[in-house]
């Protein structure tokens, strides 16, 4: 259960014990909607579906019913600059079935909170402010570069 | 889900943490308290991955991605003092390391290498495909890799001749354009030019008189 080498497996021999699993999982957004006890994840290319449920089952402590996974190609792209030919990596997807009665919901991370500005007003005092410090440290020494300074 | 970060921090655009954990506060540790780090830290590496996808989906900028730096590096501690401690325990046991061994080899092209060795279920003699081209008769005897061999070090060769005649007349000239310079630097940045017989050529006397 990890990118690491191990000897070969060979009839008998003690069963594999992982103590520092290196593997990586990401949750993300599923792209169609999918039922509420359905979770999507991108996880590293090694992981097998067993990978997959012991990782979720032991670490994160999240019970498992049916895992899915598939590979997809990455973009081949026009190098932005030189205009060669690129490869985005290959990104493996799991599909995750929890139980029936475990739902999952992905959280909205950029709501806003009460009181709030909109985006760019927000960065204009910020810049406002930054500006209305330098110019008062400034004041005794005006020759001095912005970047002069603790 | 343990996947996202804690409420405080959603919508934020400065998170303040620590440093990440050193090697030398990591070794006097307890296996134990090792593997439970790890744990924490392989966590809060795949919320930070969680949280850096949500952001590039949501095109908003991740803040302070350099956390997944100070994680990694982490991690990347705790391996290495794991590893020291196995080779110590090894070394204490057996005289060896139980590293993975390295052995130098002969490639299929005459070429020496290094080979990280790896097991097999059957030994070396016994797999007769890879033993067929070092026989005899194999592929690493014939006129072909032989050919190649000529050739791949003739091309060696002129590539170590070039580059000393280069360093040579190089230092002719240098010493030509700067004839009171520091001649222990010069040494130590050509070793293998022999300094003294390039002072008395042609080439490094300067338009002045010579000096030495």
């Amino acid at each position: 259960m990890s990118t690491r080498w191990y000897p070969i497996y060979q009839r008998g021999n003690p069963q594999l014990r992982v103590f520092l699993p290196n593997f990586w999982m990401k949750l993300v957004r599923p792209l169609p909607q999918q039922a509420s006890n359905i979770v999507h994840f991108q996880c590293s290319m090694e992981m097998t579906k067993h990978d997959i449920k012991n990782y979720l089952d032991k670490i994160y402590n999240v019970p498992i019913i049916d895992i899915r996974t598939k590979i997809t190609t990455g973009r081949f792209r026009k190098d932005a600059g030189k205009g060669y030919i690129v490869k985005d990596d290959d990104i493996k997807y799991a599909m995750v079935v929890l139980p029936k009665t475990m739902t999952f919901e992905f959280p909205n991370i950029f709501e806003k909170k009460k009181g709030d500005l909109e985006d760019d007003t927000k960065s204009l005092e910020e810049t406002k402010k930054s500006f209305r410090k330098y110019i008062n440290r400034n004041k005794d020494r005006p020759d001095v570069p912005s970047w002069f300074s603790i | 889900m343990e996947f996202f970060d804690i409420k405080k921090n959603w919508n934020e655009t400065n998170i303040k943490v620590g440093r990440g954990w050193k090697l030398d506060e990591l070794r006097i540790k307890s296996n134990t308290d090792l593997h439970k780090l790890w744990y924490v830290l392989l966590k809060e590496r795949n919320m930070l991955y969680t949280m850096e996808h949500e952001c590039n989906e949501q095109v908003k900028l991740f803040p302070n991605p350099e956390r997944i730096d100070k994680v990694q590096e982490s991690m990347n501690n705790i391996e290495t003092v794991v590893r020291e401690r196995n080779v110590a325990y090894y070394q204490l046991e057996t005289g060896e390391t139980g590293e993975r061994p390295i052995e130098d080899v002969v490639s299929i092209f005459g070429i020496p290498e290094k080979y990280s060795k790896k097991e097999y279920s059957i030994p070396a003699f016994m797999n007769k495909r890879w033993v067929r081209p070092y026989l005899e008769n194999g592929y690493i005897n014939s006129r072909a890799v032989k050919k190649f061999l000529r050739l791949y070090n003739e091309k060696k060769h002129n590539e170590e001749r070039k580059a000393r005649n280069r360093d040579y007349n190089h230092v002719q000239q240098l010493l030509k354009r700067f004839p009171d310079m520091d001649m222990e630097a010069l040494k130590a940045e050509y070793p293998n030019v022999d300094i003294e017989k390039a002072k008395r050529t042609k080439k490094a006397r300067g338009h002045c008189l010579p000096k030495y």
